[in-house]
């Protein structure tokens, strides 16, 4: 059942993105004397901008998972941590399975205001669609954000085993991930020594990379080495958030439940 | 018996002592909001930094350099950080009382009931952004007042009408909360209608010229005329940072229009306000 | 002029039917159905200053509603009201100085803060001068023995506790009206006792007027000498407690100690047996018809005692609610465009 109000919600998502492009437009006029599609910035044309910005909110469909962190928190605080134990599935493929299937169910209705809005922004998508073998390092990139978005908060989900103040680190976290995954400007703008460091952090995975592969920004040679980077920090956490997993509820059940 | 009318102002400083004394005792969370406030200044000044790397200016002619852009950001910080810290807390704890019935006990006590609504709490650790924005403008105003090349010059009449204009920002910022809050009485608790705030404050962030161009017209008159999010940081910021600019005459025009925007924007929440209550239905019991 | 003088008070609620299903949630989109409840029904009342009033009733029955009429939290559908002279619903700022409302189980004291802070809260807010402020609030707390209570939070108190401190916060100002919903429900024993108490000393001293409503008959019987019974939104009865059984019961409970060796199943015939506990038995029978089945069973049987008693206050009330019930009920089925 396809409610009215529902559409409006996905469509206001993409409000504070065109604050950011008048922004930019500003900037764009200033650098290019009036005439804003001449400008760029670190090899990012006007139209790049706008492009990326909307890209990196397909990125964050993939790659956000909102509530994961707190919802796990509040569920071993509250004990509800024992239901997992006994049943036949663990607590962390459950949650995988759930999430994808709550990604699935709210895309598949939520993709008409997200086409839309594409379509109507048509026009800045001055290089059309990427080669083939780069749009295959786009889709991979996007389907791995989605994993790695998800161990990466279930594993600090998961530190509420330990600490009872989850939600502060939460909030901690949500704060540096709004700027360091690209969320709020294209990466290629940090200045040295950022940018290294930058590079070096996952965050960058999850908005910003799926992005930069799409715009033409990562070059091929080192398209691979990234992808297989980037496989690499998703095996990381899916195991450091299954060790969490188990070293946790062996802690849980030493208090006796 | 008790005959005579209660002390608006000590009303008002019970309940900003009972908030402090209720903030203390949650003390990570006060340290929380610090260092948040902290990361996000820095973030964002770090963002701004980059940014005019590339740009000497933000918008062609529109006066708006790196340490006047400073000025707009702090002012930004200031009047939200004011607005976070007196009136948000309890917009939302007004949508929660009218939800649960205990609006009940509001109407019971012989004060006006916008008056309570609106300043029962106070959230002591958002003055942490304030400050925050207090030592970005020193900095920034600093920078602008000492260098080589039309140095800026403050007089008190300048910081005094800033400060006016600021309070005059944050009672625009309260009206639409306020407004937005009481409908709560009709359409239920929403959180829709929090995002809303976010959305429409999400365009007084920047500078007005940004959106003076192109499509963007519509949204510049909207949102200066018909919900003046517009004028609450610019006026300041422009008062502040660029009195001498060769817009002048602009400026004050839009100066005056703030004035009546505030007056109007109060005396319209206001009535809001009280439509609403007149519709409020308690809860069962 | 009487304290509380009401007349022909009314209130509806329009409230919205939901519809069970898909087909009708989707036509719910278009078109919804409202029913009508008329939660107040033409209230006709005159309460005297100095009186403690209280109002019995079902779940449901308009006692509450008419309580926020007259506290002015909601406005009538018709009908007038005066409370000393104001009408409640103008929220006049001279009449709320004058009043108190406490709702049971709904707390309005700051949660995380001592009680003593929202007190101090409240002196502000109703201008209650230092002096008389603080001699009152020591006699409620030593009435109500919270003393050392003061200094805790709210949220760490016992409920009874919690309700002692919601009554404290009411007469700190000396309300010359109190409104009390269900104060005790929710409470043990012991709290329900010590709030009782409190509650007769504090009226007899002040002479302040209080309307009550309650489940329990304990309040009821140990405070109120005047009861109203409001049942579907009217007023069935306005009057003392005893009268409710002389009006409402057409019956009488007699006991019987019947002496041994004697049977007991022909008892059937002389009234309904609520209960036979050998050698005891308990009949129920009607009033008129006492005399007559007195004397069948004083010749029928050899009995060592016997009682002629009312029925139990709680069942005589039960009675009359359920019996409202059984009258037809006008609800209204409207059927409203959306939107």
């Amino acid at each position: 059942m396809y409610r009215g109000d529902f559409a409006l919600g996905t469509l206001m998502r993409f409000l504070p993105i065109v604050t950011q492009i008048f922004l930019w437009w500003a900037i764009f006029d200033t650098i290019g004397h009036g005439t804003r599609d001449s400008a760029n910035i670190v090899g990012y044309s006007f139209s790049n901008m706008v492009a990326y910005y909307l890209l990196t909110m397909v990125s964050r469909a993939f790659s956000s998972m909102p509530g994961l962190a707190s919802g796990i928190a509040l569920q071993i605080r509250s004990g509800e941590i024992k239901k997992y134990l006994i049943q036949p599935i663990g607590m962390l493929e459950f949650l995988l399975l759930s999430r994808l299937a709550h990604k699935l169910a709210y895309y598949s209705v939520a993709v008409l205001p997200f086409l839309l809005v594409f379509s109507i922004c048509r026009g800045y998508f001055v290089d059309g669609w990427p080669a083939w073998d780069l749009l295959a390092g786009y889709v991979a990139a996007l389907l791995m954000s989605f994993l790695l978005g998800f161990f990466l908060e279930a594993s600090i989900g998961l530190i509420g085993f330990w600490f009872l103040e989850v939600s502060s680190l939460l909030f901690i976290y949500m704060l540096f991930n709004f700027f360091l995954s690209g969320h709020m400007f294209p990466l290629d703008m940090l200045p040295a020594p950022w940018d290294r460091l930058v590079s070096m952090l996952p965050l960058k995975y999850l908005a910003y990379y799926p992005a930069a592969i799409f715009l033409g920004k990562v070059p091929r040679e080192e398209l691979i080495g990234e992808l297989w980077i980037e496989a690499g920090w998703v095996v990381f956490f899916i195991v450091t958030a299954r060790v969490a997993y188990r070293l946790g509820v062996r802690r849980y059940s030493g208090y006796g439940g | 018996m008790a005959q005579r009318r209660p002390s608006y102002l000590r009303v008002f400083l019970t309940f900003a002592r009972n908030s402090l004394v209720r903030d203390t005792m949650f003390r990570t969370n006060f340290l929380l909001q610090c260092i948040s406030s902290a990361g996000w200044t820095l973030m964002n000044v770090g963002f701004y930094l980059i940014v005019f790397q590339h740009t000497p200016l933000i918008g062609p002619e529109s006066g708006w350099g790196k340490y006047e852009f400073f000025v707009f950001l702090a002012t930004t910080w200031l009047i939200n950080s004011l607005v976070q810290t007196f009136f948000m807390t309890n917009a939302d704890d007004y949508s929660e009382l009218i939800r649960t019935g205990n609006l009940d006990f509001v109407l019971l006590k012989p004060i006006d009931t916008q008056f309570l609504v609106s300043f029962q709490k106070m959230d002591w650790s958002s003055l942490s952004t304030f400050t925050a924005g207090v030592i970005l403008l020193v900095v920034a105003l600093w920078q602008l007042t000492t260098r080589p090349v039309h140095p800026l010059s403050i007089s008190p009449w300048m910081v005094g009408l800033y400060l006016f204009y600021l309070c005059c920002g944050v009672a625009i910022f309260y009206s639409l909360m306020i407004s937005l809050a009481s409908t709560s009485i009709w359409l239920g608790r929403n959180q829709t209608l929090y995002d809303f705030w976010f959305y429409i404050t999400n365009f007084a962030r920047y500078p007005m010229e940004i959106y003076n161009r192109g499509w963007g017209v519509p949204l510049w008159g909207f949102f200066t005329f018909v919900v003046p999010v517009l004028v609450v940081v610019n006026v300041p910021a422009r008062l502040l940072a660029q009195p001498l600019h060769p817009q002048r005459s602009l400026s004050w025009q839009l100066a005056c229009f703030a004035l009546l925007a505030t007056i109007v924007s109060l005396l319209a929440s206001r009535w809001v306000f009280q439509r609403a209550l007149l519709s409020y239905r308690s809860a069962s019991s | 002029m009487a304290t509380i003088e009401i007349e022909k008070l009314s209130k509806s609620y329009w409230v919205y039917q939901k519809q069970e299903g898909l087909r009708a949630s989707l036509r719910g989109l278009f078109r919804r159905e409202y029913r009508e409840v008329r939660a107040v029904r033409e209230v006709d009342l005159t309460v005297e200053q100095g009186e403690f009033v209280a109002f019995l009733g079902p779940n449901g029955a308009g006692k509450t509603t008419t309580l926020k009429l007259l506290s002015g939290v909601i406005s009538p559908s018709s009908g007038t009201a005066r409370v000393m002279g104001h009408v409640p619903w103008q929220r006049e700022n001279a009449y709320r100085r004058r009043f108190a409302l406490v709702m049971g189980q709904k707390n309005q004291l700051w949660w995380d803060l001592p009680a003593q802070e929202s007190f101090r809260l409240h002196q502000q807010i109703y201008r209650v001068d230092g002096q008389r402020f603080q001699q009152t609030l020591d006699e409620l707390t030593r009435l109500l023995g919270v003393t050392n209570l003061l200094h805790q939070p709210v949220r760490e108190l016992s409920l009874g506790e919690r309700m002692k401190m919601e009554l404290i916060a009411a007469l700190l100002h000396s309300p010359d009206v109190l409104f009390l919903d269900e104060p005790t429900i929710g409470l043990d024993v012991v709290a329900q006792h010590a709030i009782q108490q409190f509650l007769k000393y504090y009226q007899q001293k002040r002479r302040i007027t209080i309307l009550l409503t309650s489940h329990y008959m304990k309040d009821v019987s140990a405070l109120c000498k005047r009861v109203v019974i409001i049942a579907d939104g009217r007023l069935h009865y306005d009057g003392s407690l005893s009268g409710i059984v002389d009006r409402f019961s057409g019956h009488k409970v007699v006991t019987l100690h019947l002496a041994e060796g004697q049977a007991f199943e022909q008892l059937a015939r002389f009234g309904t047996l609520l209960e036979i506990e050998p050698p005891k038995a308990k009949l129920r029978v009607a009033r008129r018809q006492v005399p007559s089945v007195m004397a069948a069973l004083l010749s029928a049987y050899t009995v060592d005692d016997v009682a002629v008693e009312d029925p139990p206050l709680e069942d005589v009330i039960a009675e009359v609610f359920s019996r409202v019930d059984d009258v037809a009920v006008d609800h209204d089925v409207r059927q409203a465009v959306f939107p």
